[in-house]
């Protein structure tokens, strides 16, 4: 029986250290002052520089105007069924306002009707919600913040026309199929070279928007097709990948690179001379611009549907033509 | 020592079972949000698909065994199914064919096991593969999605107040401590996971019995991915990636042992509950995403210190 007894008591100690390491982190509560609103940023994942920065620039707004933000995120960025015990949790807190960049664009429908029953006005941010089953769950969404991500792509496709006078030997790395942000900065890019008849697509394939998988599927795609010549990534994590595989095939130089997001590994590849461009989002400001229509919201504004956010072509100064 | 035995896993259970309490009482204290009705509900609604496909590993890993592909094929069957009824199907037939896949794939590791001598983490490592491949073949890496109310009904339905997948949940358990306690199968699962080879010279057909554990692990997997595909209103190939783990860690949470022969479907669903209440209540507390995935894994790591401190000692 002793044995039993002290294997309870291990147990009952490791959760009040679990309760302890809860408490020391959770919001201390402030006896006296007016109770802040609470709202929730529920992001993809914190696993990438792109939403760290859009947390950033939600929780400085947060800040200066006085609200309560709790931001959380899955694990994995595919886990949109964890993004929706996330949202169900944060429903039972009686949050104010919610702002979620959406894993699955149809996915996250049924719990943003959840919390459209529970009366949570909703601000889609960086990836667009899918509108017919969202009108079909009567889900309606106050306004989305985000880049235009076919503009993007299609500045990404007309930079690679200018750098290669119009002819080129292009393999694409996609993002996870059925996002509906790799798959517009894909129609961009296509509709950007539609037009030049020298630039030939070769090869198009998803990495998954990972570095790693950017490396092997672009170490695969240039044994098939050798003449590769100029790489499109989907997003920066792929492109870093297959800049990699440049290197490691000995083509350094001789690929050019053109990348989306802009995160700083890019931008130091780009100034290092081993990456064309990139289109840089700014999800800072996404992060900002959804806090403030939050704070808005709360104060019974009404906002506009469709917030844009700026995009930017970044390439070395003087470089390559 | 059969009663010792038997002692030790009751025992074991209740810890658990007071551990969870502990937790709730914890939560409930740190959270007024934590002990409301509304909440509750939401946690088993959560929890369900977790506990569902934690059925079929706990017969594998009572069986002294392991099944790392039940998370692909969730995916692969949650896909036929949604392709099935998007082909016009009646709701019953679509699912069928669905835990017919999540049956193929779990046929095909049990044969890999007995018949190919493969160790468990070898076969289902290859079929964890192979079924993710398969899923993302069949849809082009695209998700289907959009299914009437009937398959929705499944997530969002209530009767007397109680939400469906939860329904669902408990009897699948009541079923499956039917078929593990009151049935020669069960009691053979015990006996393969506690010592193999003398139960094949006490004359028990092994290698049958041991498949059938990996074809159930198939069927509940292709269980838990209807209950998935309803809750999401979608189908993903790249659904239930690591699932196989947080299966795992709901069987061993609840004192089953890794090495076989011992454990309970009872602890199992507890342990299910315990990860699904840990989740809730540190998205409640608004902590941090990264220290709830630490905190998650000390709980993991402290239920099985706990069980070899046991054992241990028994010896």
């Amino acid at each position: 029986m002793k044995l039993i007894a002290s294997s309870r008591n291990l147990l009952f100690v490791s959760i009040a250290a679990g309760g302890l390491l809860a408490s020391c982190s959770a919001p201390a509560p402030q006896p006296g002052a007016p109770a802040k609103p609470r709202v929730a940023l529920v992001l993809k994942t914190l696993n990438s520089p792109f939403f760290i920065e859009m947390q950033t620039g939600a929780k400085a707004a947060a800040d200066r105007l006085g609200l309560d933000l709790v931001v959380q995120a899955a694990e994995r960025e595919v886990d949109v069924e964890k993004q929706m015990q996330i949202v169900e949790n944060l429903i039972q807190t009686g949050i104010k306002a919610l702002m979620i960049t959406p894993s699955g664009s149809r996915e996250v429908i049924p719990v943003l009707a959840k919390a459209t029953a529970a009366g949570i006005p909703i601000i889609v941010v960086d990836t667009r919600i899918d509108a017919a089953a969202a009108t079909a769950a009567s889900v309606k969404a106050l306004t989305f913040i985000g880049s235009d991500n076919f503009e993007g792509g299609r500045a990404a496709g007309a930079e690679l026309v200018l750098q290669t006078n119009g002819k080129a030997q292009v393999a694409i790395l996609e993002g996870i199929p059925g996002h509906d942000t790799g798959d517009s900065r894909l129609k961009g890019f296509q509709e950007a070279v539609k037009d030049s008849p020298g630039i030939k697509i070769l090869a198009s394939q998803t990495a998954n928007w990972e570095r790693d998988q950017g490396f092997t599927v672009f170490q695969n795609m240039l044994q098939a097709h050798p003449a590769i010549d100029a790489v499109f990534a989907c997003n920066d994590m792929m492109a870093l990948g297959a800049i990699e595989a440049i290197a490691a095939a000995g083509k350094t130089g001789k690929i050019r690179v053109i990348g989306f997001d802009a995160v700083d590994d890019a931008r130091k590849a780009i100034e290092a001379g081993t990456m064309a461009a990139s289109v840089a989002q700014f999800p800072g400001e996404m992060g900002r611009m959804a806090v403030e229509s939050a704070a808005r919201v709360l104060k019974g504004e009404t906002i506009e549907a469709e917030q844009r956010v700026r995009i930017e072509l970044i390439k070395k100064i003087g470089g390559p033509r | 020592m059969k009663k010792a035995l038997q002692l030790l896993t009751r025992s074991r259970r209740a810890g658990t079972l007071v551990g969870l309490f502990l937790l709730g009482a914890l939560l409930s204290t740190l959270s007024p949000f934590f002990l409301t009705p509304s909440n509750l509900l939401n946690v088993m609604e959560q929890t369900a698909i977790n506990a569902v496909i934690a059925v079929g590993m706990t017969f594998v890993i009572l069986s002294a065994g392991i099944d790392l592909s039940v998370g692909s094929i969730a995916a692969l069957s949650g896909v036929v199914m949604a392709e099935r009824l998007h082909a016009g199907w009646p709701l019953g037939a679509a699912i069928l064919c669905g835990l017919l896949t999540g049956a193929g794939c779990g046929l095909m590791s049990g044969l890999l096991v007995t018949r190919g001598r493969l160790p468990p983490f070898i076969a289902t490592l290859g079929m964890m593969s192979v079924a993710r491949g398969a899923a993302l073949l069949f849809t082009d890496g695209r998700p289907i999605s959009g299914f009437d109310e009937s398959l929705r009904w499944l997530s969002t339905g209530r009767i007397v107040g109680i939400p469906v997948p939860v329904l669902l949940t408990i009897v699948l358990y009541a079923l499956a401590i039917v078929l593990l306690n009151r049935t020669r199968f069960g009691r053979y699962v015990y006996a393969i996971g506690g010592n193999e080879e003398a139960t094949r010279l006490s004359g028990v057909a092994v290698g049958f019995h041991k498949t059938l554990v990996y074809v159930l692990s198939g069927v509940t997997a292709a269980l838990g991915a209807v209950l998935l595909t309803a809750r999401l209103n979608s189908a993903q190939p790249i659904a239930g990636m690591m699932y196989e783990l947080d299966a795992i860690a709901a069987v061993v949470i609840g004192g089953t042992s890794l090495q076989g022969g011992l454990g309970t479907l009872g602890g199992t669903l507890i342990g299910a509950l315990t990860m699904g209440v840990l989740r809730n209540g540190l998205n409640l507390l608004g902590i941090s995403s990264f220290l709830q995935q630490i905190v998650i894994g000390l709980v993991i790591i402290a239920a099985v210190l706990m069980d070899s401190l046991v054992k241990s000692r028994r010896r």
